[in-house]
């Protein structure tokens, strides 16, 4: 198990560092970085004096070191809009965004398992039809018009819901809803599938020939082995949220670091993206691990090629 | 190739048999016609402002068909908005998906191909970008070389590479191993062309699939960047701009959000439809599922009604099991079966003791549900077994002997269905019981043990779990006292260590003592019929004999009576007491093992015999039985052997021959089955 988180976070650090370097790139091979952090209408004294101040007239490669020292601090420079260091504004967003992606990721998992169950159950029932349509349109919803379309219909027509804030339960049904959409329409489509399956293989005749009760063959011995490719969509799924937080967050306004991204964007505040865009990636490298280790839990088969 | 130039001559009916996909096929052909004379069909209609018609509410043609949609705030018709945007959503979606497409797949075919080094770079190459979220990844590109279409058409293009390439790779790795390709290789076909000839016809139509679903994800992201304001930029239109603006009047004009929206979903939704029936028409295992009804459950069939048909053999030789009276209520008479089976149990067939039957089948009928209707697979098995005996039902792959195992044990797929027949366990008939009385016997009545053992045990769960669920099932042991029995029991047959080895799960032992741990398993609650699926087909030949070896001590040790299904001549030879042979869905002879082989009744049972070699025929030609058995959807009519019978004539082809006795405990069905007899 060790062996395996080891080898695992190894290789996971690659695309972690590919971004780290691609952020430095980006940053630097565009030009002057002086244009991508400072206002268009800073004089070419204020350009020489920042580029002074950041190092930026230094040589490539001691750059690079000084980066790859402050990101190691995570020291991420200034914010040019609230002038506060760019890294304590991303970590005072996170905790908003991580409450609302844990909600929709448990109740997309739950969700899903149990109609995915369900449609798999009778493959080709009527239940089965209803599901994968709706699944398959949920999936292709674009995530903005549908909270568009909440806010339409429950907060502006019904006024039963808020248009945006945090406070309060009723604030959060239709963010999560949003952001529920497209990981539940996806997950209960692969539940499906792997449960179809993994309820046609023979180990569940077996189980039936022992005289095993439905609700023991369907939870007890299939979907034990259908989570497998389940929990690795969900990963996938889960890395998408982040693309889903920036749009939800932005139409609620929900301070979490998708807004943060999008309004850092918008004003051109580049200290701020990177340090979210960094952060975002060792969030997902952590999630990465997460996945890994569940599945080791999962099937017993993984444990031990892992050992091996 | 062959199968392909079919395939593309049945697709456009096979469409139109489709109304789901029909209509998202005219959806996609509508956006795309839109995106190509929209602007000869608008003008500039979607850009000039207008402010004497603001916010015109829609659905009224006062001022002409553009405004049916109504217009928003600056006075642009959203309907003719719509239409430009058509325009400008394929001009982004369109080239992305196939420059990924292009890129990926050539990429994913070479990883493939060669494997190797090349193989895991492409692949990490690709978990590095799919790693990353799309849409982030478009805001820093875009948010560092200003927002244009060009731009998001280049990171949507190399966002999605990686998904392609991995679908590429996996066919093409597949296809590696096969041996045309090996061939190809032989004759000093190169990389590219091999890949070109053989690969890319093969791996193409799943690519396709993967890009119409593709599609969807490039528009949905395209359409939030716009939305976001960091995708297409005013004066262009897009789907995504139009509803962020709309979302300004949400209150007084619902209609600017509601109908560009709208457009994204019945177009993304089209398109995934599309994908969905490509994909099932492109996979022939896919549509066969697909086809399917529903139909009625087998637990839930109507008992026959031939209640007064009490244990024991029925009362007179010429009872149809099949094909009259109410056992056919809920599916119409298979139109293949030529007559019904006029199936005579062996038991009545001259059985010393038919009172003792443990298990007797009697005219088995089960159908496969396909779309083009049902196909008879099992067509009027009848058998029986006494407890303490073991009984062969022999037959080529196919012939329906498995059907019967499955049948008997209530095991069948949900497109499999027992239509008629009884099958009595100790006189009850099992196949009506409900599935709590069913489920009941399953262990102590009735038990199977399937053919390859590491797919029959759940690889997630240790064997001692698995070997411990029937005593906690059946007789309500706690965890500890069914771990306990469960370990005596792999005791029993012989597992070494059975104390510490009942924590290890599956894979971690070896073919031979998996197939005794399934062994064990249908053993546990010493079953009165055990029903053995092929046990030793997937084992060699000296963990076969050991296999058979415990089977034959737990028989008499137990006194279960053992049905020994199979397809070896020599497994029945040596370990059966009495054989059925099956051919086409039914029992074509029975009797005693040593009777049957030794003088067989039925002419394809000597014809099997006949293609063994054997020591005295040595030297001389191995005769076989010319032609090869049935398609279940074609049986022929009459006797279904006599398209390969030596012996056919005229009778054959009009009557099909019951199973009636021709000597002592001996049947065959065949209309010369005296004369074998006798000769």
């Amino acid at each position: 198990m060790v062996t395996m988180l080891r080898r695992r976070a190894v290789s996971s650090v690659i695309p972690l560092l590919v971004v780290v370097l691609g952020v430095f790139f980006l940053a630097r091979l565009t030009g002057d970085p002086a244009n991508l952090y400072l206002p268009l209408s800073a004089t070419p004294e204020m350009r020489a004096e920042f580029a002074a101040r950041n190092g930026f007239d230094q040589p490539l490669i001691t750059q690079f070191g000084d980066y790859l020292a402050q990101v190691a601090h995570l020291d991420f420079g200034e914010s040019l809009r609230t002038a506060q260091p760019a890294g304590e504004a991303v970590l005072r967003a996170f905790p908003a965004t991580l409450q609302l992606a844990g909600w929709t990721m448990l109740l997309a998992i739950v969700g899903a398992v149990v109609i995915g169950s369900l449609a798999a159950y009778r493959p080709n029932s009527v239940t089965d039809r209803v599901a994968s349509f709706l699944s398959s349109t949920a999936a292709s919803v674009p995530d903005f018009w549908f909270a568009i379309m909440g806010v339409l219909v429950f907060a502006v027509t019904l006024g039963w819901l808020p248009t945006s804030g945090t406070s309060g339960a009723a604030a959060w049904v239709l963010p999560v809803a949003t952001l529920l959409i497209r990981p539940f329409g996806v997950l209960v489509q692969v539940v499906r599938g792997a449960m179809v399956s993994a309820l046609s293989a023979p180990y569940v005749k077996v189980a039936r020939a022992k005289g095993a009760r439905e609700s023991r063959v369907v939870f007890g011995h299939a979907l034990r082995n259908a989570a497998a490719p389940a929990l690795t969509v969900a990963g996938d799924l889960a890395v998408g949220l982040v693309n889903g937080a920036v749009v939800v967050e932005t139409i609620f306004g929900w301070p979490g670091i998708g807004k943060l991204m999008i309004d850092s964007v918008l004003q051109r505040d580049f200290a701020v993206l990177q340090a979210a865009v960094l952060l975002t990636a060792l969030v997902i490298f952590a999630l990465n691990i997460l996945v890994d280790v569940c599945h080791a839990l999962l099937d017993p088969r993984v444990r031990q090629r892992a050992a091996a | 190739m062959a199968q392909k130039d079919m395939s593309r001559f049945r697709w456009p009916a096979l469409l139109l048999q489709d109304r789901f996909a029909f209509a998202a096929a005219l959806v996609l052909v509508a956006v795309a016609v839109c995106a190509v004379l929209g602007p000869l069909l608008i003008g500039d209609l979607a850009t000039r402002q207008n402010l004497r018609d603001p916010g015109r509410e829609p659905f009224s043609l006062d001022h002409g068909w553009a405004f049916v949609l109504g217009s928003d705030s600056l006075g642009r018709p959203v309907a003719a908005r719509l239409i430009a945007a058509a325009g400008t959503t394929l001009s982004v979606a369109v080239p992305a998906v196939l420059c990924s497409l292009a890129v990926g797949s050539v990429w994913g075919m070479w990883a493939g191909y060669h494997g190797g080094w090349r193989e895991s770079v492409s692949l990490r190459v690709a978990d590095v970008i799919l790693s990353f979220p799309s849409l982030l990844l478009a805001v820093v590109v875009l948010y560092v070389f200003s927002p244009s279409a060009v731009g998001i058409v280049v990171v949507l293009a190399v966002a999605r590479i990686p998904v392609y390439l991995r679908t590429a790779r996996a066919e093409s790795a597949e296809l590696r191993s096969r041996l045309f390709i090996d061939a190809a290789r032989t004759f000093g076909t190169t990389g590219w062309a091999s890949i070109r000839r053989h690969v890319a016809p093969t791996v193409l139509p799943t690519l396709l699939t993967v890009a119409a679903l593709d599609f969807c994800f490039v528009m949905l992201t395209e359409s939030s960047l716009s939305f976001l304001g960091i995708g297409i930029q005013p004066p262009d239109v897009s789907w995504g701009l139009m509803v962020a603006q709309g979302r300004q009047e949400l209150q007084s004009a619902w209609w600017i959000a509601v109908f560009p929206g709208l457009a994204i979903v019945i177009t993304t939704v089209s398109a995934t439809v599309l994908a969905a029936w490509a994909r099932l028409s492109t996979d022939p295992g896919q549509r066969w599922r697909h086809g399917l009804r529903r139909g009625g459950s087998r637990l839930r069939r109507p008992r026959p009604a031939r209640g007064d048909v009490g244990p024991g053999p029925s009362p007179t030789a010429e009872s149809a099991p099949t094909g009259e009276g109410p056992d056919l209520t809920e599916t119409p008479p298979p139109p293949l079966a030529v007559s019904p089976a006029h199936a005579v149990s062996p038991a009545q067939a001259g059985a010393p003791v038919a009172g003792a039957d443990t298990l007797a089948v009697d005219g088995l009928a089960v159908d496969i549900r396909t779309p083009a209707g049902p196909v008879p697979v099992v067509r009027g098995v009848s058998f029986a077994v006494r407890s303490g005996e073991t009984l062969a039902l022999l037959g080529e792959s196919g012939c329906g002997k498995s059907m019967t195992a499955h049948a008997v044990a209530g095991l069948l797929d949900p497109a499999a269905e027992v239509v008629g027949g009884q099958a009595r366990l100790d006189g009850e008939d099992v196949l009506a019981l409900g599935p709590r009385a069913r489920r009941r016997l399953a262990g102590p009545g009735l038990s199977i043990v399937f053919q390859d053992a590491l797919s029959a045990l759940n690889p997630v769960l240790t064997v001692g779990t698995q070997l411990a669920e029937p005593f906690r099932i059946h007789e309500g042991l706690s965890r500890r006292a069914a771990r306990a029995r469960a370990i005596e029991l792999m005791e029993r047959v012989g597992i070494p260590e059975a104390s510490s080895r009942a924590g290890a799960y599956p894979h971690q032992f070896s073919g031979g003592m998996r197939q005794r741990l399934l062994i064990a398993m249908a053993v546990a609650l010493r079953p009165k019929v055990l029903l053995a699926d092929e046990p030793t087909t997937a084992l060699d030949v000296t963990v076969q004999a050991q296999i058979m070896d415990l089977l034959a001590e737990l028989r008499s040790e137990q006194r279960m009576a053992l049905v020994l299904i199979t397809h070896d001549l020599g497994l029945v030879a040596e370990h059966a007491d009495r054989v059925a042979v099956m051919y086409a869905g039914t029992v074509v002879e029975t009797g005693p093992v040593t009777e049957v082989f030794g003088r067989p009744n039925h002419p394809y049972t000597r014809g099997l015999l006949e293609s063994v070699p054997a020591e005295q025929h040595k030297g001389s030609r191995l005769d076989s039985i010319p032609g090869s058995p049935p398609d279940p959807r074609s049986v022929p009519t009459g006797c279904a052997f006599r398209t390969r019978c030596p012996m056919a004539r005229e009778v054959c082809a009009g009557h099909r021959p019951t199973l009636a006795g021709t000597g002592a405990d001996r049947a065959a069905a065949c209309h010369f089955g005296k004369e074998l007899a006798d000769a």
